[in-house]
């Protein structure tokens, strides 16, 4: 059964649709990679899984219930974490408190503060941080942040993992990085990922699935070769764009 | 990057020691600085029934503040109802004994219940309809006016503007300036036990993360509404609870006794003061402010002069208030950074 059903999934923004009857699943650790114009919807698409915004119509179903409009904490301790296109932290902690948060909350059997403090040192090492784990967040720049997001999220051992647009403005070395630990995210914690992105360089070389969004409607979905040949994908979102990114 | 300009970045209510959850010994050992400074007062002036008066006031205001401190400075609900709440406390106690003729604890307590209900309330209404910070602020005012005019045309049960006297707890230890006093002060440091003890807690954990960035804490797994909520009613509780132990202790409540200018206005002032979100912060505050208070009363109507510009000083200097600077201060010390002379005295 799949982790994640969207079914006939709509959200508008003053009678303008930004997410217009989208039906996916997915699970079973796959990375699906959400691609599309700007404004196709994307980010809505996630923001409604995660309860940050409500949808219209059509509902929402994790692992067989259903998670439509429910509260942010609440699809976060179903196992659903989130890392914003933006990245958002807690100031006056460390970053090792900044990650022990999402182990003391997103769990569904919360752990005491001392284990929540190793589960953390083992999520920053995982991406790369824990020799700034003692730093408060303000010492950290743009392309840190986002890993320390990450790390806050498996800490809270999700079960899914939704991405928005995490490598937007990486170099090459960062891109790489970016790439290995998501897959190592999956392959080792046997998290789906879902991973809205403007980095065709990336999607080719990690995501397995792909869906095309534009303007709020599935477009074209299969493996990123046959999307990537698709000519209505070719003619509403690659033939605008440089596809070498 | 300058980490200067990053501490001073962060929001007004970061306070400086909150980056590291406290340890036991710590937290009790400040509480207990605390304690035996302000225990040793009526020692000092203890001869004078005027001034143990205006100490035990104080004291009542650090309740106040601390419990303002848990609802504004630790889960930013701006309560501007902290009068109306010890009111709740205060007439609620006299009304049950004096009336209704429940024993005085009893009294106390279901007093304080009815307060932190009422604080609950105002904050589930707050949190339901995801009120900004203003609103928020708007609505508790409300409650705030709404209750100096029941109490005042509620005058054949409050009295109305002159209120009623407080016959329970007439004749025994609460009358009794000196232990009236220290019966004050426990309430003062149950109070900074109790959110001392919360914030060392994983409800403590909430706090920061809801403070520091509401929705990156709802993201977290962070029950933003409730930890809300809870914050209201243990503050309000502890605002409840002092206003009512003071109403025993001084015998006679009036409007003014908890009004908002009386009270609310001064307790931001010492809030501000002490530290928006330290620990024993507020109790600074209300101790610095209450001496002062008396050493300013002789220059009469030039006493409000004199906090217009100690309002000022405070703003622009120590903005995030004294406990936090001093820590700063503390910290760059030992450090010396780069560009400060060292220091000339020797050791």
């Amino acid at each position: 059964m799949a982790l994640l059903e969207l079914h006939e999934v709509g959200k508008a923004y003053g009678g303008l649709p930004a997410v217009d009857g989208v039906s996916l699943g997915t699970g079973g650790g796959e990375i699906l990679a959400l691609v599309g114009p700007n404004g196709a919807g994307k980010s809505t698409l996630l923001k409604l899984v995660v309860g940050l915004e409500r949808p219209n119509r059509g509902r929402v179903i994790l692992d067989g219930h259903d998670i439509t409009g429910r509260p942010p904490h609440l699809v976060r301790r179903m196992g659903v974490a989130m890392v914003q296109q933006t990245p958002r932290s807690f100031p006056t902690m460390t970053v090792r408190e900044n990650v022990a948060l999402g182990a003391l909350f997103g769990r569904d059997t919360p752990p005491d503060t001392d284990e929540a403090l190793e589960i953390a040192d083992e999520a920053l090492a995982f991406v790369g941080l824990d020799d700034r784990r003692h730093d408060t967040v303000g010492a950290l720049n743009l392309h840190q942040l986002r890993f320390l997001e990450l790390a806050r999220a498996i800490a809270g051992s999700p079960r899914l993992l939704l991405l928005d647009e995490v490598m937007a403005g990486l170099n090459d070395a960062e891109l790489e990085t970016s790439i290995d630990i998501v897959r190592a995210i999956r392959d080792r914690h046997d998290i789906t990922v879902v991973w809205v992105e403007h980095v065709m360089k990336a999607v080719m070389g990690l995501a397995e699935r792909v869906v095309v969004l534009d303007f709020g409607r599935i477009l074209a979905e299969g493996s990123p070769d046959q999307v990537m040949r698709d000519p209505a994908v070719v003619e509403a979102y690659l033939g605008k764009e440089d596809l070498g990114a | 990057m300058s980490g200067r300009a990053v501490a001073a970045g962060t929001s007004l209510v970061a306070g400086a020691e909150t980056r590291v959850s406290r340890s036991l010994p710590r937290l009790f050992g400040s509480i207990a600085a605390v304690g035996a400074v302000l225990a040793a007062v009526p020692l000092w002036v203890g001869d004078s029934r005027v001034r143990m008066g205006v100490a035990i006031l104080g004291l009542a205001f650090a309740c106040y503040a601390i419990g303002f401190n848990l609802i504004f400075g630790s889960t930013g609900q701006l309560f501007l109802c902290v009068g109306a709440l010890a009111g709740v406390g205060g007439y609620g106690t006299a009304l049950l004994a004096d009336r209704v003729g429940v024993p005085v604890v009893a009294a106390l307590v279901l007093a304080a219940l009815g307060a932190a209900l009422v604080g609950g309330l105002l904050s589930w209404v707050a949190v339901r309809r995801s009120l900004g910070v203003i609103f928020a602020g708007i609505i508790t005012l409300i409650f705030a006016l709404s209750f100096e005019n029941l109490v005042l045309g509620a005058s054949t049960i409050t009295g109305g503007d002159s209120g009623i006297q407080v016959s329970a707890g007439s004749g025994t230890f609460l009358r009794e300036r000196t232990t009236a006093y220290y019966v004050m002060l426990g309430l003062v440091l149950l109070c900074l036990v109790v959110h001392g003890l919360l914030r060392r807690s994983r409800v403590g954990w909430a706090f920061r993360a809801l403070r520091d960035d509401e929705v990156a804490a709802e993201l977290a797994g962070v029950d933003v509404a409730r930890y809300r909520v809870y914050a209201a009613l243990v503050g309000s509780a502890m605002l409840g609870l002092a206003g009512g132990t003071y109403a025993l202790i001084a015998g006679r409540v009036s409007p003014t006794t908890y009004g908002f200018a009386q009270v609310d206005v001064v307790v931001i002032v010492m809030l501000a003061f002490g530290g928006i979100g330290t620990l024993v912060g507020p109790v600074l505050g209300a101790t610095v402010f209450t001496i002062l208070d008396e050493l300013l009363i002789e220059l009469g109507q030039l006493r409000l002069l004199a906090y217009g510009v100690l309002i000022i000083v405070l703003f622009l200097w120590i903005r995030r208030g004294l406990i936090p600077t001093l820590a700063e201060l503390v910290r760059r010390k030992p450090g010396s950074p780069p560009g400060t002379a060292p220091d000339g005295e020797p050791g």
